[in-house]
């Protein structure tokens, strides 16, 4: 028998493998297959002087920071304090920053293919086995999160 | 002990996994690295994981910056008030600032351009690089962890998001610095007086020139945490990727051509 899953990348995966190695599956029946997840194609941001421009974070954080200081130095003078007037201006920064980057990011997204919303398959899992142990090395990869799981017996020797 | 120890058999490694935390290089955005050096100088240099020089540089601007009251100036600038801020400034102290805080937003661009470059060739080498560490007094290892739990933390108390993702030295550092920011900026007795709706006395108990170090402390920790969470992430996931490629991919292993059973 061959087992087929798919896993996320996580130590759930390397646990599992143990597990079956420890029962007594040889590791040269163990097959792994580390996918490459769905490229983002976005030239604007994944290039090499700036690919963790990517995350919508950044400008947000750094703006509200900057709006921030702005805000209590000016909120001394205000009614309502520079402790007030501080957050208020950092949670402004911190939206207008926001809203650039998804904008950014949505519009040099467009038309970049369908997206899943399903957790991503990053690992594929072969685990060659005899009839007897199927059904051990079956519910031992369910149990460590496997995301799917197939059997396929061979037609020439009948394994 | 180490699952692996560099020999110098590379040239470049990726990642440096020690009891104090996880160094590894990445490609960063030198704009966005450049403006946190202007937010406060060294906290760029902190981003790229030059512990020393941000350290040095940020020592340099809180006490340059305490001795010319320049945050007070800034204050009475963003007021509009500019005779007042001239007044406040102290020119001896001031005159030292501008080179350094200059070259800490040119030097960190510059090492960001030249660390991208360094992570490339790191990444085309690939080679192995020390995983697990564990010592007589601290355990560090490679694995998954929550970005948003590492902002949480961060917003409740700078420092904690890196103690989160085993970033213990930087999150000593901010620690100790947090708690001088809010102890001499009278922030929480501010923070009671506002629970108590008396703002106007809040605002009065306030210390302003050690106030405004504050959001660049708060911004900085909660953004660098945010990002090493992710980047922490990427990392594990490149290290168990390599070893299952490694281990687990003997050229005897034959798909079977049978149909699912099951």
């Amino acid at each position: 028998m061959q087992i087929f899953s798919t896993f996320e990348q996580s130590q759930y995966l390397e646990l599992a493998i143990s597990l079956l190695e420890q029962k007594g599956i040889r590791k040269e029946n163990i097959y792994a297959v580390p996918l490459n997840g769905r490229k983002k194609n976005i030239p604007l941001f994944d290039t090499l002087r700036r690919s963790d421009g990517y995350s919508v974070s950044d400008i947000a954080i750094a703006l509200a920071t900057g709006f921030s200081v702005i805000g209590a130095s000016i909120g001394f003078t205000l009614a309502w304090g520079p402790i007030y007037w501080g957050l208020i201006a950092a949670l402004t920064g911190f939206v207008i920053g926001f809203l650039i980057k998804t904008g950014i990011i949505k519009w040099t997204e467009r038309g970049s293919g369908p997206k899943s919303r399903s957790r991503p398959a990053e690992v594929i899992l072969i685990i060659q086995c005899g009839p007897d142990q199927a059904k051990l090395v079956e519910d031992t990869l369910w149990e460590h999160l496997a995301l799917g799981v197939a059997m396929v017996r061979n037609d020439e020797t009948g394994d | 002990m180490d699952d692996y120890s560099n020999r110098n058999m590379a040239r470049r490694y990726k990642a440096y996994v020690n009891l104090f935390g996880t160094t590894y290089l990445h490609p960063r955005n030198p704009y966005i690295i450049g403006w946190w050096s202007a937010a406060f100088p060294g906290f760029g240099h902190l981003l790229l994981g030059e512990y020393l020089r941000g350290f040095l540089l940020f020592l340099w601007e809180v006490f340059i910056n305490l001795n010319a009251n320049l945050n007070t100036a800034m204050i009475y600038s963003f007021q509009g008030k500019i005779g007042q801020a001239k007044q406040a400034l102290d020119t001896q102290w001031i005159l030292i600032c501008i080179p350094v805080y200059l070259f800490a937003i040119w030097d960190s661009y510059r090492a960001t351009v030249e660390l991208n470059k360094i992570y490339l060739l790191a990444k085309r080498e690939n080679h192995p690089y020390k995983s697990f560490s564990i010592g007589a007094f601290e355990i560090n290892y490679l694995d998954k962890r929550n970005p948003v739990m590492a902002v949480i933390w961060s917003l409740f108390m700078p420092g904690l998001g890196e103690l989160y993702i085993s970033r213990i030295v930087l999150a000593a550092f901010i620690f100790l610095w947090s708690a001088a920011f809010f102890y001499y900026s009278h922030f929480f007795q501010a923070v009671v007086l506002l629970f108590l709706g008396k703002i106007e006395q809040a605002t009065s108990v306030l210390n302003s020139e050690w106030l405004l170090f504050l959001p660049s402390l708060y911004g900085f920790s909660t953004y660098d945490a945010y990002m090493n969470a992710i980047e922490g992430n990427k990392l594990f996931e490149d290290d168990l990727k390599n070893y299952l490629i490694r281990e687990y991919q003997n050229p005897s292993f034959k798909i079977f051509k049978g149909n699912r059973v099951k």
